[in-house]
This record gives C-alpha cells, structure tokens and sequence, in this order.
C-alpha cells in the first residue's frame, strides 16, 4: 500500500504536544480519516473533534482527499481580538 | 489610487495614530476606531498577560477576506485592521481596527462586523497567564462550524 507523509503543525490549545507531529497515512486518506488517526496519536485528546486542518490557504472539508505529502495545520477554536 | 484596505499580523506594538492616518479621508466625516485590550480580570481570576498565537499566512488572509466583505456591505468605507500576535501585558493593544466612511452610520457597523466576524473565523488562539502561576488556551469558536456555513 503508497502511503504518504504528513507534518502536522501545532496552535493554540495544541501547542501542549509541542510544535508539531509527523506520520504516514495511506495515499488517498480523507481528512476525517487524517483526524481520527491524529485523535488517535494525541491519546484521544477530544479538542481534535471541534479543530479542523488546514494548509498554508485554506480550510481542508472532512471529505477532501490528499494523494501526496503534505504540511497541514490543526487549528482549534479560535479566540482572536 | 492609495490602499483603501489594511490588514496585518504584527509582532510590533500597534501604532492607533497610524491607524488613524491610513483611513483619514478629506471626503469622509467620520472615522471609528475599536481598540482590543487586555484586561486584568477573567472569570474571578486575576490575569497577568496574555499570549497570542496565530497561523500567520492563514490569519492574513481571513483579515483581507473580512475587510472586504465589509468593504462590499459598506462601501466608500476605508478599514485598518491590524492583530498583535505574541506576548502581551495588561493593557496592551492586541487588536486594532479602524473605518472612515463619509457618514457615521457606516463605519460604526463595519468596525462593529470586522471585530466578530475575526473572533469567529480568524485562526487567533490566546493563552491568559493568572496570577496563581496557571495559564490556560482559551476555549472558543469552531472553524467546523465557519466552514460548513
């Protein structure tokens, strides 16, 4: 099976686990399937459900697929002003 | 033709004067400035500072979106917005927003949208420092949600 690699970036109430976490998911993984194994990887850490992933543009949908490596983001609830 | 929008994240102590100057306008009447501080007190507890956090490329872009819907629904308007990211003690500017139009009416609803639309949508996170020695990620809204709208 291709997998593909990911750097994932740490904010906000993340910045816990540190700056940020890298690992393989199969090629073709969804961002829902990238967030569970991320829930996953932080030992079930519930502030994954109410982030989303981003990269350097925009948003990532639960349903967008990402066929090659990639450096995204996990943003929690946001607070700013 | 001069910039009539503004929007930036700065590590460097906010500047109100140079807010005012970008959107002072010999045709406009009116000009409204909203200053976010912080402030020394939340929930019962005695607050020291606060620590900004921000996905740079991503907080810029969400400010320029937000300054242009604004500029869309009031138009003629001129906006600064600019968001402190880093350390801060109590008073310190961490945001400011400022909006000239020609009457009134307008800047204050545009300052008013641009300050709760980035609190709902700009990827800003901040961590108060109490007195007692804690520091805590403040809870907030949900890019889930803004993205599904």
């Amino acid at each position: 099976m291709n997998e593909i690699t990911l750097n994932i970036k740490f904010f906000g109430g993340f910045r816990k686990f540190g700056e940020g976490l890298s690992f393989a998911v199969p090629t073709g993984s969804t961002i829902a399937t990238i967030k569970a194994v991320l829930l996953e990887k932080l030992n079930g850490e519930t502030l994954v459900l109410d982030s989303v992933l981003a990269n350097d543009n925009e948003i990532l949908r639960d349903d967008d697929i990402l066929n090659s490596d990639a450096s995204l983001s996990i943003l929690p609830p946001v607070c700013g002003g | 033709m001069s910039a009539t929008i503004h929007a930036s994240l700065t590590s460097d102590k906010i500047n109100i004067q140079g807010a005012y100057d970008f959107v002072a306008d010999d045709a406009h009447g009116a000009i409204d400035v909203f200053v976010g501080t912080v402030r020394n007190l939340h929930e019962g507890q005695n607050v020291l500072g606060i620590t900004y956090d921000a996905h740079e490329g991503l907080a810029k872009n969400v400010f320029t979106q937000i300054c242009l819907e604004a500029q869309s629904r009031w138009q003629g308007t001129k906006i600064y917005l600019s968001h402190y990211n880093g350390e801060l003690d109590i008073g310190g500017i961490s945001i400011i927003i400022a909006v000239s139009s020609a009457h009134r009416a307008n800047s204050f609803e545009a300052c008013r949208y641009i300050i709760e639309e980035i609190k709902k949508r700009a990827p800003v996170w901040k961590q108060e420092h109490y007195e007692n020695g804690r520091s805590e990620w403040l809870p907030g809204h949900s890019l889930n949600e803004a993205n599904s709208e």
